[in-house]
C-alpha cells in the first residue's frame, strides 16, 4: 500500500515534468499545424544553457529559468522566421516541414557535440539530494520544486492565451488564419510568437529535466516521443487536457516498470503512442484546439 | 480489335539502364579495380538497394519513415544468425532476414493508420524501441559486443554482383512502379487519402503493401551489409543514423522521384568518403544542413536540379532558334 502510494506520488511529480515538455509542442501544432521535430533538440538545447549557467556562473538552474526562455525564444523566433516561414505555401504542414525541422535538430545536436562532447551531464544543485516528507513518503526535493514550476508555468500559460491580447490573436489564428488577417491581425507575427513562445517552452522542460536525470547530446528523441504522446493524448493543444494526458503517460510508465525491465520505458511510450494514435486519435477529449 | 498498352519502359531507356548494369558488372575485371574501389562500390549498391526501397514508402506515398533501421537491423542479425548456426549458403539467409523483416513490417499495420507527421514520429518510435529491445536481447544479437559471422572470402569477394544485381533489380523495380498503375495510386494516397478511397483505392491495403515490400528490401540490404563486414552490432545495425541516412540520401536523390535516390547515393557516398572522413565531427550537422538547404532551395534534390539543366538548356536552344 506505502509502495502504491510511492508510485501514485512520483507519477504525479513526473507528469508535471511531462505536461511542461508537452506544450511548447502541443502549441506550435495548434496554431501553425506544422510538428516542430527540433522539439527534443530545443529541450535539449535548454538542458545545456542551464547547465552553462550553473557551471559557469554558479547560478541555481530554477533561478536561470528566464535566461534561458530568453534564449530559447529567440531560437525558436530564428528557426521560424529564417526557415519554417520560408517553405513554399501549402508545404508547411507537410514533409517538408518534418523534414526542415529535423535538419534543425541534427545541427543542434551536432553543436552541442562539438561544445560539450558526448558525455552525460545533469545539473547538481545543493539541495539535490534533500528529502522531504510527503503524505507519508519521502520524495526528493528537486523533483517538488519540478512540479512546482511546472504548476506555475501552465497557470501562466492558460492566463497567457485566455486573458492577453497575445493570446487571443494566437487562438484566433489557430481557428481560421484567413479570417484574421481580414480583422487586422498580423498572421505572420503571430506566427513567430508562436514558434518563440513554444520553443521558450521546451526550454524551461530542458532545464527542469536536467536537474532530475541525465542528458547528452544525443537527447531529444524520447522527450520528443513523450511530448507528442501527451499532446495527442490531450487533444492538441487544450491545457487541462495536456496536465491531465501527461499525468496519464506518467502513471503509465511508473506503473509499467511493475512488470517490464526498466530499459523499455522508452518502449512504454511508443506503445502507448501507437495505441493512443490507433484507438482515440482525437485525444481523450475530442478535437479540442486551444479551449 | 485489341489495343497494346504503351509499353512502360522505352526501349532507349531500357537499354541504357542494361548497358550501364553490364557496364558495372565487368567493371572489375576490365578495369583491375583496387580492393578499396571494390569495396566502395559493392557498399554503393546497397545503398542504392536501401535508399530506393525507402523512397517507396517515404516518396511515392509521401509517408517519411525515420525508424526504417528497424528492419535493416532485423534482416542483417536474421540472416547473420542463420550463417552462424544454420550454415545455409548466404543468399538464402539473406532471403530469409528479407522475409522476416518485411513479416516485422507488416507487424507494424496499426501504425500504417497513421498520416504525415503522426506516421514519422511513431516511425522515431519503432526505431529506439526496436534498438533497445535487441540492444537488450543478447542471446539474439550479441547485445553491445555484437554478432560475429562467419568469414568466407569468396562470398565476400561475389558480393560486389549480388549487391549490383539487387541495386539493379530494386532499381527496375522503382521505374516500373512508377510509371504504373500501382505508381499512380500511390500518388494518390499521397495527394489525398480520402480523395483516393473515394474512387476505390484502399490506402490501408496500398500502404501495407508497399511497406512491407519496402522493410523486405531494406532487410535483405541489412543482411548484404552483415555479410559485407563479417561483424554487426545492435547499435549500429538499428542505429538512428541508419535511417537518417536513408531519409537524407532519398532527399539529395529526390525524394519520390523513380531514381533520384540512386544520384543521391552516388554523392552521398563520395561525400562521405572524401569529405566526412576528414571532419567526422561535424558530420550530423552538415547532414542537417544540406537537408535544410535542399528543402528551402529544391525540395526534388539533384532530381529537380538537373531537370532545372534541362529546361535551361531548352529554353537557350529556343532562344537560338527564335532569333534570326
Amino acid at each position: 500500500m506505502a509502495r502504491l502510494l510511492d508510485m501514485i506520488v512520483s507519477a504525479v511529480l513526473l507528469a508535471g515534468l511531462y505536461a511542461t515538455m508537452a506544450y511548447g509542442l502541443g502549441l506550435i501544432y495548434g496554431v501553425l499545424r506544422v510538428v516542430n521535430l527540433a522539439h527534443g533538440g530545443v529541450i535539449m538545447a535548454g538542458a545545456y544553457l542551464g547547465w552553462c549557467l550553473h557551471e559557469g556562473f554558479g547560478l541555481d538552474p530554477y533561478l536561470s529559468i528566464p535566461l534561458v526562455m530568453a534564449a530559447t525564444f529567440l531560437l525558436g523566433v530564428v528557426m521560424y522566421q529564417g526557415l519554417v516561414r520560408r517553405l513554399p505555401r501549402g508545404a508547411a504542414g507537410g514533409p517538408a516541414s518534418l523534414l526542415l525541422l529535423f535538419g534543425v535538430w541534427l545541427v543542434l545536436r551536432n553543436i552541442a557535440y562539438l561544445l560539450f562532447t558526448g558525455n552525460d551531464q545533469v545539473i547538481r544543485t545543493a539541495f539535490a539530494s534533500r528529502a522531504v516528507p510527503l503524505l507519508g513518503t519521502h520524495v526528493a526535493l528537486n523533483r517538488l520544486v519540478v512540479l512546482g514550476i511546472a504548476l506555475v508555468i501552465a497557470v501562466l500559460l492558460h492566463v497567457l492565451l485566455r486573458r492577453t491580447m497575445i493570446g487571443r490573436a494566437i487562438r484566433a489564428v489557430a481557428q481560421n488564419a484567413d479570417s484574421c488577417t481580414l480583422v487586422g491581425i498580423d498572421v505572420n507575427r503571430v506566427y513567430t510568437l508562436t514558434f518563440g513562445i513554444g520553443a521558450a517552452l521546451a526550454g524551461v522542460a530542458g532545464v527542469l529535466l536536467a536537474t532530475i536525470f541525465s542528458f547528452n547530446p544525443g537527447s531529444g528523441s524520447s522527450e520528443l516521443l513523450k511530448s507528442f504522446v501527451v499532446v495527442v493524448l490531450g487533444g492538441l493543444g487544450s491545457v487541462y487536457g495536456v496536465g491531465l494526458a501527461a499525468l496519464i503517460v506518467a502513471t503509465v510508465e511508473v506503473f509499467a516498470i511493475l512488470v517490464l525491465p526498466s530499459y523499455l520505458t522508452t518502449a512504454v511510450g511508443f506503445m502507448l503512442l501507437v495505441l493512443v494514435l490507433v484507438l482515440r486519435p482525437g485525444g481523450l477529449f475530442g478535437h479540442r484546439v486551444l479551449s | 480489335m485489341t489495343v497494346n498498352p504503351p509499353s512502360l519502359v522505352s526501349r532507349r531507356r531500357g537499354g541504357g539502364f542494361a548497358a550501364v548494369c553490364a557496364v558495372l558488372a565487368v567493371l572489375p575485371w576490365v578495369a583491375d579495380l583496387s580492393a578499396y574501389a571494390h569495396n566502395q562500390l559493392t557498399l554503393l549498391y546497397i545503398t542504392i538497394a536501401g535508399v530506393l526501397a525507402w523512397n517507396w514508402m517515404g516518396g511515392f506515398v509521401g509517408q517519411v519513415s525515420f525508424g526504417h533501421a528497424a528492419m535493416f537491423g532485423i534482416g542483417g542479425f536474421v540472416a547473420g544468425q542463420m550463417m552462424v548456426h544454420v550454415h545455409l549458403p548466404a543468399p538464402l539467409c539473406w532471403l530469409a532476414g528479407a522475409g522476416v523483416a518485411g513479416v516485422f513490417a507488416l507487424g507494424a499495420h496499426p501504425m500504417l493508420r497513421l498520416r504525415g507527421p503522426y506516421f514519422s514520429i511513431a516511425t522515431i518510435g519503432l526505431g529506439e524501441a526496436s534498438r533497445l529491445v535487441f540492444t537488450y536481447w543478447e542471446k539474439f544479437t550479441g547485445g553491445a559486443s555484437g554478432l560475429s559471422l562467419p568469414i568466407d572470402a569468396d562470398v565476400r569477394f561475389r558480393l560486389y554482383w549480388w549487391a549490383l544485381a539487387i541495386a539493379a533489380l530494386v532499381a527496375a523495380a522503382s521505374y516500373v512502379i512508377r510509371h504504373s498503375s500501382l505508381g499512380l495510386k500511390l500518388l494518390a494516397i499521397k495527394a489525398d487519402v480520402e480523395a483516393a478511397a473515394d474512387v476505390g483505392i484502399s490506402a490501408t491495403f496500398y500502404q501495407d503493401l508497399v511497406f512491407v515490400l519496402s522493410g523486405a528490401v531494406v532487410g535483405l540490404t541489412g543482411g548484404l551489409n552483415a555479410s559485407f563486414f563479417n561483424f554487426i552490432e545492435p547499435n549500429d545495425m538499428f542505429g538512428f543514423e541508419r535511417s537518417i541516412t536513408m531519409v537524407l540520401v532519398a532527399v539529395i536523390g529526390g525524394l519520390g522521384t523513380s531514381l533520384g535516390p540512386v544520384l543521391g547515393a552516388v554523392v552521398f557516398v563520395l561525400v562521405h568518403n572524401y569529405l566526412l572522413s576528414s571532419y567526422p565531427q561535424l558530420h550530423l550537422g552538415l547532414y542537417g544542413v544540406l537537408l535544410i538547404l535542399i528543402i528551402l532551395f529544391e525540395p526534388l534534390g539533384l532530381t529537380g536540379l538537373a531537370q532545372r539543366g534541362v529546361r535551361a538548356v531548352e529554353r537557350a536552344r529556343a532562344r537560338k532558334r527564335a532569333a534570326p
